[in-house]
């Protein structure tokens, strides 16, 4: 408290940053984009970008962004890293729906909880990639879903860590 | 959403109700959209071109990022150790020359031969040239960006590959970049022959940047390791004669291969016609001839 009172004084113009509202949308098809790096890989071990950044801003706060925009940030993943058109649309959208119900049914919720919350969700994502996969006709084995699945878990947190910074900046805290 | 109880406020009820509406819009027109995608993958050609459009060059400009500076590493590099690579080079040098001169004599005999066996050079146009610069590294599929499209006059279904070997097909294009099914995707499925006896084989893709090689014929299996796979020529698409994968593991039924053009270090892949055009196209539209 002491040390608070004597820094310096605070900034007048403190606040949220003009375009706060679509800074959390913004991030997520940032993280899509992140497709496009130059990385030639013959196993598909990275994690799915978009969708790590949308369950991290959906686990942050319950109104990043107007439930039904999943739809359209989906579609903008789908067009990005070439999964097939409406995969993303139905996965994220079907995962706001969830994250509202698990949201009315949790007490309370701590770090593990979200990190567990979101190891299901990733759990499901790879799924259905394979499944989805497997439908168009190139039937893969489970188990090279498998190292994706846990770089994506073991992602999530700096995900996590990534997002509540962009929150902070964007809040103007 | 927000909240789970929206409180008294009837604007605040509706609200919530019609965005659960939304979402449940949202689900439904997704699962549609994936539907026609599994069933017909050529339906949504034009946004998947376009979107191409813009990653394509965001890739490639990365990529010549990247390159310049690796280039800049391994410049100091070298130039830090120029004094013994200097003798290794000229040492190399003579080695080469001879090896040239031997080439020379192997070329003139090779075209002699030729001569006598009235052989026709089956040289083919490349429609385009362009670098690999992307993958889709966090899916179970393997594609490539290559960094040429249909300003390049390149269309779907059109053979590529490198100095190396056999790359795989085209299958989406944008305008400046487009899509590659790799070799090693689990949908690819490549007409070849075993170059060592010419026995008929099919390499499919296994996902994990391998193929597998099956024979046609069921009987003894006729892989060892080492072996190199060509293409066959078989189906049109892929012209013949073109180095596939080399053999690396042995399985009951066939063996596990390892694709020659390995897209990582392929610095250009080279886009083809199909081979034989009339085929691929009766093949792909056998619905239409009654």
């Amino acid at each position: 408290m002491v040390r608070a009172a004597l820094s310096s004084p605070k900034r007048f113009s403190q606040g949220p940053t003009r375009f706060a509202l679509f800074v959390p949308a913004a991030t997520v098809v940032a993280s899509s984009l992140l497709a496009a790096l130059p990385i030639i890989s013959t196993g598909g071990w990275f994690p799915d970008f978009g969708y790590l950044a949308l369950i991290s801003w959906r686990l942050l706060r319950a109104d990043p962004w107007p439930a039904w925009w999943a739809a359209p940030l989906g579609l903008v993943n789908d067009l990005f890293t070439g999964y097939p058109l409406g995969f993303s649309i139905a996965l994220w959208s079907a995962t706001m729906l969830a994250l509202d119900l698990i949201d009315r049914r949790t007490m309370w919720r701590d770090y593990w909880i979200e990190w567990m919350v979101a190891t299901v969700l990733i759990a499901i994502d790879g799924w259905l990639q394979w499944r989805v996969t497997r439908l168009s006709g190139a039937d893969v084995p489970f188990a090279m879903m498998l190292p994706q699945f846990l770089i994506s878990i073991c992602a999530f947190p700096l995900s996590a860590w990534a997002v509540s910074r962009v929150d902070r900046w964007r809040l103007g805290r | 959403m927000a909240t789970a109880r929206p409180g008294w406020s009837r604007r605040a009820q509706y609200g919530l109700f019609f965005s659960f509406l939304a979402v449940i819009a949202g689900i439904v027109i997704g699962l549609i959209l994936l539907a026609v995608s599994i069933i017909s993958p050529k339906s949504f050609e034009g946004i998947r071109g376009a979107a191409l459009d813009v990653t394509g060059p965001v890739a490639s400009a990365l990529h010549e990022v990247a390159a310049t500076a690796e280039g800049l590493v391994t410049g100091a590099d070298d130039y830090w150790d120029a004094a013994r690579q200097n003798g290794e080079l000229k040492r190399e040098r003579r080695a080469l020359m001879q090896r040239m001169v031997e080439a020379r004599a192997i070329a003139q005999e090779n075209q002699q031969l030729r001569a006598a066996l009235q052989l026709r050079q089956h040289s083919r146009d490349a429609v385009a040239t362009g670098r690999i610069v992307g993958s889709s590294f966090n899916s179970p599929r393997r594609f490539a960006i290559l960094s040429a499209g249909a300003k390049d006059g390149i269309r779907e279904s059109m053979p590529v590959r490198s100095a190396d070997g056999l790359v795989g097909r085209i299958i989406d294009v944008g305008q400046l970049a487009s899509r590659v099914l790799l070799v090693s995707d689990r949908a690819s499925i490549v007409p070849a022959r075993l170059l060592r006896g010419g026995i008929p084989v099919i390499a499919q893709g296994r996902g994990d940047g391998t193929v597998e090689v099956r024979p046609l014929e069921v009987g003894r299996n006729p892989f060892k390791p080492g072996d190199l796979i060509i293409t066959s020529g078989t189906g049109g698409l892929y012209p013949p004669r073109v180095p596939v994968a080399r053999v690396v593991k042995l399985k009951d039924d066939g063996a596990i291969a390892l694709p020659l053009a390995d897209p990582a270090t392929t610095s250009f892949a080279i886009v083809e016609p199909p081979y034989e055009p009339a085929a691929v196209a009766a093949e792909n539209e056998p619905a239409t001839e009654p």
